[in-house]
């Protein structure tokens, strides 16, 4: 159930498809198995690649021998890094920010292996089947040296190091600093503490990783088809490391089936496909299987937080320290850089408050594991956990309600723009007004009630809220990650009427399961004056636009979106000139609708066909200076971004039986600005938090001390299933940015608010028995254990 | 993850099923719903010469009354047990189990036969198998046997199969009781259990005459609790036998620590089943006529 708070449309006249639930363009295909994913390619005589993957943590690769491998049936070529040497040049994550150590990229590992799962060997055959029984006959020889399984053992003194070069095992470290915290602290009437922690998870989309280069050996030409988020980057990237030009290097993310961040970096085995293929002058297939998609892409979290807030008397906090140390994993990744979670931890820590001063350090250190990476909510999620644990620590220990202690904090209306502590500045948003609004929607006043009622039965009930702000729709001026030195603060639109009449919607934005085909076909639809069924939107094709990054960061609705408004305003100014002439009315006169132009007030009307005829192909209807083409481009860039926000209310009952967490209530009020189409916004946010439940309750990847991922299959890695996701409300306060069409980004919103709010609701269903949740997921073992160790400690209190 | 090469065979007989993993040389392999065979196949985990299918070997399927014994093929599949009214009525308890079979599309293919043979020792119908005392009959190039369920279990993802052997059918004793009770706990539902415990009563004049009882999910192999059984029987019945039945029931096992579960929490869990399953079967036994 959903229930909608629609502001009146100011800049679109009559919007008829902005606003509406219409239902996705793409489901028809992709629920009848007609999508075509990268697996789905079928070049000419395809070859197949496999990986010999380490199963050391770190060790210096001592030999390589594949003689047997390369005489095996089927095997057209063994190659190891040296054979690859010449062929392209490493990757760099460069960033320009201070204490950090880019690691560069490489197809396979070189002279040592870093984790379990880094691809070592790849074996090119004539299928899958038989490049995996060539696997098996590769040996290689290791010399061990010493696995850095946890954050704490890569900073400890007598380390081994990862990466020499960097000489030390902290990539990247930073510290924010605002104010006199410690004096702040000092002063404080209530100080609140803890040590906080979410683990390592997998971002885990239903399509493993999958590329399939085709080779067109007329021309030296390669066509990567990507599961990428990012294809435009990985387009740049290859271009400079193979030194191919963009003309002989498309890259096409076709239908893909999810990312969540995990297909949003260049891969080793993106960039060696491509080398492979140019080697081999062959077309070459690889699809990860789930086993490698889950130790081998990028990971989300695996960060330690210790953090302390102030507050005064009257429950504003007035003060905030936090020191983050994050796991990053063996790598840093392209374009991001391994700061670009732990970092954005400490940037996002104070969130929607106006707290005084801050001080936020992080270290993001080098560990034998798969690289962390941007994940839905980047950051957010961990700084939303904390700050909203704090936030709730504060109002117990001021005996003040959580949901008024909010209320005191928050950013008020007459407030914005504001900048925070650590330096973000939100600008106007609903965050008053989505804390009301989820507080009236869960009942929150009932539920106390409730909760007091089945207290006193016993029952252990609770209620958590959280509340939170992002950056969406990042422009230029801002970095998506820190330092980074590509520009991700513009998108193209190239909306374009052929000989037919027919429309095509070009972008670089690349959608991966958010219906971008469907929302940007609304936003042409009524900018352009036509109907939505006839646009056509073509994305994630990079021979389509000259320059794009993709889609990540909940980007592609402002970015794209104000891009598709511009540029189809272009065309339409176009449609009414050639219109005028063929109409022999002024333009100013001619409105333009449903794929026609008209004169105003009267049955005078050419359609779009007609237009195009005139002037593609009717030589005698205008003047050869009025045979505009029909075409328009635009780039746009909102220069700064837009603040997106919102309110989770989840309401819980432990069973104290079985230790499991049952969500009873759960409450998403949140403001994204002018909605494109309630029904994909309402769909993100029930994916957003089915997975931030999957992060509160169920999923860690688990590594051994040396360096082996033990959950790695979906019988140990345990997602939440349909029967674990509650039905939940979703409320829009939908207050307009300032972004062409005042759209705001949402695509990510659900997975930062629910572990936040489930993390709180635990902790308040368990506060009878004195017990802090202060790690996620909180799993029925560690419920379980908590609530042994809280027995034990009342009967030691009662022996006292 | 493509599993190593092999033969597929399809034999029509089960003779020429046995003569086909004869010729192997203890190098073939049974296919029966492949669930839980493929995913090892695919992680080259198991890596036979020949895959013997039986699905094309007519009459291993069924579900048939037989005086006090209910005997099933064993190619018949969990979503047929789970569905039978036959099993309804004679095998209530594993009647309520068999919705905690994995879920759907794998409950369409398992079969009994596999279940019992791949030996997980969280898998419902080997536990059901040491709870009704049911006896497995097998077939091998030496002829028929019939293998009592707990001996069939040697260790966790073992059984006593000698290496041409093919199980063909179970038979379950219908068991006389007058309350019973099926409890499991799995992380989500489809999952294997953390723990589980069958449990059924006959009633006496006064306290009980007879118990049965079974657990999962705690040990390498499903147990029967004889030695409980016993002490159940030799118990008077008043408000305190559910939490003291459920420390013996707890005392008799030493569960490990493992991925999914500490061997304390399993303990705990399984204390927690035991007491709201006798409470259930005993609660049916006054109900009952
Ligand atoms: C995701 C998932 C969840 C599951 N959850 C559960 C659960 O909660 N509870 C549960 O009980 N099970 C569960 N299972 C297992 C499922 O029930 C399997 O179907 C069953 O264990 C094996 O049956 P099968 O017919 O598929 O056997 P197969 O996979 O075909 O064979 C399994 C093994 O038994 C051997 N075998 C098969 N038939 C015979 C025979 N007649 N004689 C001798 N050897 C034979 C095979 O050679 C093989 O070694 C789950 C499986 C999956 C994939």
């Amino acid at each position: 159930m959903s229930s909608d708070r629609r502001a009146q449309s100011s800049d679109v006249l009559r919007p008829k498809n902005v606003g509406a639930p219409i239902k996705r363009t793409e489901d028809p295909r992709l629920l009848t198995g007609n999508g075509e994913y990268t697996a789905d390619r079928k070049p000419d005589r395809p070859l197949h690649l496999a990986f010999l993957r380490s199963g050391q943590p770190h060790a210096r690769i001592a030999r390589i021998n594949a003689e047997a491998a390369r005489l095996a049936p089927g095997v057209m070529a063994v190659l190891t890094a040296e054979d690859i040497a010449d062929d392209f040049k490493p990757v760099i994550p460069f960033s320009r920010i201070p204490n950090y150590y880019a690691t560069p990229i490489m197809p396979l590992a070189s002279k040592k292996v870093r984790y379990v799962g880094e691809p070592v060997v790849a074996v090119v055959a004539t299928s899958r089947y038989l490049a995996e029984d060539a696997l098996e006959l590769i040996e290689v020889g290791y010399d061990p040296l010493g696995a850095i399984a946890r954050a704490e053992m890569a900073v400890a003194d007598d380390a081994p190091l990862l990466h020499e070069e960097a000489g030390s095992n902290i990539l990247i470290a930073r510290e924010f600093k605002k104010g006199d915290v410690a004096a702040d602290l000092k002063a404080a009437a209530v100080r609140v503490s803890g040590r906080f922690e979410m683990t390592r998870k997998a971002p885990l989309a239903m399509e493993p990783r999958s590329y399939t280069a085709e080779y067109e050996s007329r021309r030296d030409a390669v066509t990567l088809y990507t599961s990428s988020n990012i294809p435009g980057i990985v387009r740049d990237a290859i271009s400079e490391s193979l030194s191919l030009p963009g003309h002989r290097l498309r890259v096409v993310a076709p239908d893909v089936g999810g990312s969540f961040g995990s297909k949003g970096s260049l891969y080793p085995e993106e960039l060696f496909i491509c080398i492979a293929a140019r080697k081999l002058r062959r077309s070459i297939k690889w699809t990860a299987d789930r086993l490698e998609d889950v130790s081998s892409s990028s990971q989300a979290f695996a960060e330690i937080v210790d953090a302390e807030m102030g507050f005064d008397a009257n429950g504003v906090a007035t003060s905030l320290q936090a020191d983050v140390l994050g796991d990053v994993g063996a790598f840093s990744i392209y374009p991001w850089t391994c700061g670009l979670e732990p970092v954005q931890v400490v940037s996002f820590l104070p969130g929607p408050y106006k707290i005084g001063s801050y001080r936020g350090a992080v270290r993001g250190v080098a560990t034998c594991k798969p690289p962390t990476g941007p994940y839905r909510g980047v950051g957010r999620p961990i700084s939303t956990f904390v700050a909203e644990r704090l936030m709730d620590l504060g109002a117990k220990a001021l005996g003040i309600d959580p949901l008024e202690i909010r209320r005191r904090n928050l950013v008020r209306p007459d407030e914005f723009p504001y900048r925070i502590a650590s330096g973000i500045i939100w600008d106007k948003t609903g965050f008053i007004e989505c804390l009301n609004a989820a507080a009236e929607t869960a009942g929150y006043e009932q539920l106390r009630k409730e909760q007091a009622e089945a207290r006193k039965q016993g029952r252990l009930f609770g209620i958590g809220i959280a509340s939170y702000a992002e950056l969406t729709g990042i422009g230029s001026r801002i970095a998506v990650a820190p330092g980074m030195p590509i520009n991700t603060g513009s998108e193209t639109a190239k909306i374009t009427i052929d000989s037919t009449g027919a429309i095509t919607a070009a972008f670089g934005v690349a959608s991966h399961g958010q219906g971008l085909e469907t929302t940007l076909a609304q936003i042409v639809a009524d900018d352009l004056g036509t109907r939505f069924e006839d646009v056509r939107v073509i994305q994630g094709d990079s021979d389509e636009v000259p320059m794009s990054t993709g889609t990540y960061a909940s980007r592609s609705a402002v970015l794209g979106g104000g891009a598709a408004k511009h540029a189809s305003k272009i065309l339409q100014e176009k449609i009414k000139r050639v219109a005028s002439h063929l109409l022999e009315a002024n333009a100013d006169d001619i409105e333009v609708a449903e794929g026609k132009a008209i004169v105003l007030g009267t049955d005078r009307a050419v359609s779009f066909r007609q237009i195009a005829k005139a002037v593609y192909s009717d030589m005698k209807t205008l003047p050869v200076e009025a045979r505009e083409e029909l075409t328009a481009t635009y780039t746009y860039d909102p220069i700064n971004g837009t603040t997106a926000a919102a309110t989770h209310i989840a309401a819980v009952e432990i069973d104290p039986a079985t230790c499991f967490v049952k969500i009873l209530k759960f409450v998403v009020a949140e403001d994204c600005g002018r909605i494109i189409n309630p029904m994909i916004v309402d769909g993100q946010v029930h994916g957003g938090v089915a997975q931030g439940i999957g992060a509160a309750l169920f999923e860690e990847l688990i590594y051994d001390d040396d360096g082996q991922l033990l959950s790695a299959s979906l019988v140990d890695y345990v997602i939440p299933s349909a029967p674990e996701v509650p039905l939940m409300d979703v409320i829009h306060v939908e207050s307009e940015s300032a972004v062409a069409g005042g759209f705001r980004g949402m695509g990510e919103g659900g997975t930062i608010g629910a572990p936040a709010a489930i993390a709180n609701a635990i902790a308040d269903a368990l506060s009878p028995l004195d017990i802090d949740v202060s790690i996620l997921p909180m799993t029925p073992e560690r419920i379980f254990k908590l609530m042994e160790q809280a027995k034990l400690n009342q009967e030691e209190k009662a022996d006292e | 993850m493509k599993p190593a090469k092999f033969d597929y065979v399809l034999p029509a007989t089960l003779d020429a099923a046995i003569e086909a993993l004869v010729a192997s040389n203890g190098e073939g392999k049974v296919l029966a719903g492949g669930q839980s065979l493929l995913p090892l196949l695919n992680f080259r985990m198991a890596r036979p010469a020949v895959l013997v299918d039986l699905n094309g070997i007519k009459g291993l399927s069924y579900i048939e009354e037989r005086g006090d014994r209910i005997a099933i093929g064993a190619l018949t599949r969990h979503r047929d047990l789970e569905h039978s009214p036959l099993v309804a009525s004679r095998l209530p308890v594993m009647s309520a189990a068999m919705r905690h079979v994995a879920h759907l599309a794998i409950r369409n293919r398992g079969t009994i036969g596999g279940s019992l043979s791949h030996a997980d020792p969280a898998a419902e119908l080997p536990m059901l198998s040491a709870f009704y005392d049911a006896r497995i009959s097998v077939q091998g190039p030496a002829g028929r046997r019939t293998i009592a369920a707990e001996e069939f279990f040697v260790d966790a993802l073992t059984n006593c199969l000698e290496p041409s052997e093919i199980v063909v059918e179970i038979e379950f004793p219908v068991l006389d009781h007058d309350g019973w009770a099926f409890e499991e706990v799995a992380r989500r539902f489809g999952d294997f259990a953390l723990a589980s415990i069958a449990v059924s009563v006959r009633r006496a004049q006064s306290g009980l005459k007879d118990a049965r009882i079974a657990v999962m999910g705690v040990a390498d192999t499903p147990l029967r609790l004889r030695e409980a059984e016993q002490e159940l029987v030799a118990m008077e019945l008043n408000d305190r036998t559910p939490d003291r039945f459920s420390e013996i029931v707890v005392s008799k096992v030493s569960p490990n620590d493992d991925l999914h579960a500490s061997a304390a929490y399993r303990r705990h869990l399984l204390a927690q089943l035991s007491r709201r399953a006798l409470k259930t079967a005993l609660a049916a036994t006054e109900r009952a006529p």
